[in-house]
């Protein structure tokens, strides 16, 4: 489904990522883990087309074709989605507006019908429910004064609404509590499917107790240093990040 | 004897003959109202930036005469259709009966033109001095207008709409208008300005509320891209009246509209809020005074301006406390969203406070769209055009808001989304 070769990026000059391989097959989930500044939101961004995170040699290819020469919106709507660490605050745009406004541009994309309000009314109401999201956030313009852990929900709620083909998960267990992190895993696992795959970044092990990855592989400083399955993780849970860095 | 502009000497050697024309020819008190007019004016001259209010917003190009010229291919039509049972229509400056629905009329309501009061001999003056020269040529050139009176404790429930209709013309267009509000009368006015090729309007405004009144004021300034359009409206507002203008400008090569408003009572309100939408090379400038002469009273101002290619806009506000004018509450708020590196704001807040016992309060901000918000839109499907439009409708979302009126909070909100519209179309 995806296939990452040896990847090089820049951000401000900087050269960050130094040379990713990466082939993620339909299905799969892999996790990526790393120290901080190792470049796993950096690998993140370029995948979902970020300005200024500038791709400087290698490839990705997606579903067969190119990605890396998709607009952001173009990428989205082919079933790309990234998951923030840090979801953004948009004051003035009410969720259903955005929700309902993201949702027809796929359709309309994929050459589909566009929803009507009571039709999309519909769907946001199942999912909030399955999702135990409160709908009086969508009358709420995106983000803004949202808890962390509500922050999160929403993205998990886009991400239901939307059914990407590929999910890249930025640090999403960053700043949650035990609960918000199961309800965040769930609605990631709800559309785990031999069609889909995903892409799990994150600092710590603890995520991966919920949303159980089929590969890990280990970041550090713009390169795969490590691979292995869901036990290296438990190992770098133990052992921590200082032996991959001296490697 | 000074050298006067181009345009300036034009209206000095047409006076004689406009004279003889305009309404009120004859009467001997206009006939000198007019020649006191004309005199300020021949010493002042246009505005120019060497006057502290007029330093950003220049005149030149006007005065010379050069933009004036009617005999250039002029720009399109502009119009804007609202669904109005009372409306009073002025083509190229004057009133016309046939276009008008002023046939039925809620009692207390009186709706008439300037022109039928200066030939009974009516006076309507406005101060003048140098630093006014427009005043002045209004007063020296005043050809029609508005005037409208609610009895007291009439409230009229429905809008009343003026429609000013330009079309290309070497002379301007000098209205002069009055709303009075007699004691509890409520009534809304929405005025639109539109039209077509080279013009230069000139409306002058004034606004009587007594005590208790209340004057929803709208504007909507659509004038045609090659028109000049400097306004000036002065209200006066009682105890317990509420003033409230929002103006929305989206037409005109050069805007002025300048509003003045004297709190005068206790518990009385002046709101003045704007939203102007400016592209191509608009300017458009909103010049507000709002002096506080008692105590114990408001005043509110939200303006936000988005400016795209190389358009420039000017707010300048002043808040003015006397003496004596203790608990009085006065908040002043100017933002601008910039969508081109080449589009300029210039951002005057003034306070002038005389009274210990206010709370004060201005605000200024410039900025560009959120590029991180844009980002994250583009990265649920919707195209970067249209996250663009949405967040530019976000930013005017609040201002617009502050309509109470809901027809024409509609309305308004149809004529920028209309503007957005045009803009993402060029984009794309």
């Amino acid at each position: 489904m995806l296939e990452i070769k040896d990847l090089h990026a820049t951000v401000g000059g900087k050269e960050i990522l130094k040379g990713i391989n990466l082939t993620i097959n339909s299905g799969e989930v892999h996790a990526i883990m790393g120290p901080n500044g190792a470049g796993k939101s950096t690998l993140s961004y370029v995948l979902s087309g970020r300005d200024g995170y500038e791709v400087t040699s290698g490839s990705v290819t997606y579903q067969g074709s190119d990605l890396l020469a998709r607009s952001p919106d173009e990428r989205a709507c082919s079933g790309i989605f990234l998951a923030f660490q840090y979801p953004v605050e948009i004051p003035g745009v009410a969720s259903a507006t955005f929700l309902k406004t993201a949702v027809n541009a796929q359709r309309k994309f994929r050459g589909e019908d566009e929803l009507d309000a009571m039709q999309f009314l519909k769907l946001v109401r199942e999912k909030t429910k399955e999702l135990d999201i409160k709908d009086d956030m969508l009358k709420r313009a995106v983000n803004v004064g949202f808890s962390g852990g509500e922050k999160k929900r929403n993205e998990v709620l886009q991400m239901a609404l939307l059914e990407p083909k590929f999910m890249v998960l930025d640090e999403t267990d960053s700043g949650l509590d035990i609960d918000a992190l199961k309800i965040a895993a769930d609605g990631v696992n709800r559309l785990r499917s031999p069609e889909r795959s995903a892409l799990v970044i994150t600092h710590y092990q603890r995520l991966l107790d919920y949303i159980v990855p089929d590969f890990v592989h280990v970041l550090a400083d713009g390169k795969i240093v490590k691979s292995g399955d869901k036990s290296l993780a438990l190992e770098l849970e133990e052992k921590g990040y200082a032996d991959i860095d001296a490697a | 004897m000074n050298t006067l502009t181009a345009l300036a000497q034009t209206y000095v050697d047409r006076f004689e003959t406009a004279l003889v024309t305009l309404p009120g020819k004859g009467d001997r008190n206009i006939t000198t109202l007019r020649k006191s007019g004309l005199e300020i004016f021949r010493k002042a001259d246009f505005p120019h930036k060497k006057i502290e209010d007029w330093r950003f917003t220049n005149l030149s190009e006007f005065s010379k005469g050069i933009a004036n010229d009617t005999t250039a291919p002029g720009a399109e039509a502009t119009s804007a259709n609202f669904d109005a049972a009372m409306e009073i229509v002025f083509v190229d400056g004057s009133f016309s009966k046939v276009l008008s629905k002023l046939d039925n009329l809620p009692d207390g309501l009186s709706v008439t033109s300037f022109a039928d009061e200066l030939g009974k001999g009516a006076v309507l003056s406005l101060n003048e001095d140098e630093d006014r020269a427009l005043v002045a040529l209004n007063t020296a050139f005043m050809q029609d207008g508005f005037c409208i009176h609610v009895t007291e404790s009439t409230a009229v429930d429905i809008p009343l709409i003026i429609r000013f209709k330009n079309t290309a013309s070497n002379t301007g267009r000098h209205l002069r208008n009055r709303i009075i509000l007699s004691e509890n009368a409520k009534l809304t006015v929405l005025e639109i300005h539109e039209g077509s090729g080279r013009y230069f309007s000139n409306p002058m405004t004034t606004v009587a509320l007594s005590e208790g009144a209340e004057l929803n004021h709208y504007k909507l300034q659509k004038e045609s891209t090659d028109a000049y359009h400097l306004a000036l409206t002065e209200a006066e507002i009682l105890q317990n009246a509420k003033y409230n203008n929002f103006s929305l400008s989206i037409g005109a090569k050069l805007s002025r509209n300048e509003l003045n408003t004297s709190v005068l009572g206790a518990d009385a309100e002046s709101q003045l809020n704007g939203a102007y939408l400016m592209r191509g090379k608009q300017h458009c400038d909103t010049t507000t005074v709002t002096e506080h002469k008692v105590p114990n009273n408001t005043s509110k101002q939200i303006y936000k301006g988005v400016l795209d290619d190389r358009a420039k806009g000017v707010f300048q506000g002043k808040i003015h406390i006397h003496p004596d004018a203790q608990q009085v509450s006065g908040d002043q708020l100017s933002k601008a969203l910039l969508l081109s590196d080449f589009a300029e704001v210039v951002c005057k807040p003034e306070l002038e406070i005389y009274a210990d016992d206010v709370k004060c309060s201005h605000g200024a901000t410039s900025g560009e769209l959120d590029e991180v918000a844009l980002f994250y839109m583009e990265s649920r499907g919707i195209s970067k055009e249209q996250a663009r439009m949405m967040l530019i409708e976000a930013f005017l979302a609040d201002v617009l808001e502050e309509i109470t009126d809901e027809p024409i909070k509609d309305f308004f909100s149809e004529q920028a989304a209309d503007w957005l519209a045009e803009v993402a179309d060029r984009n794309e």
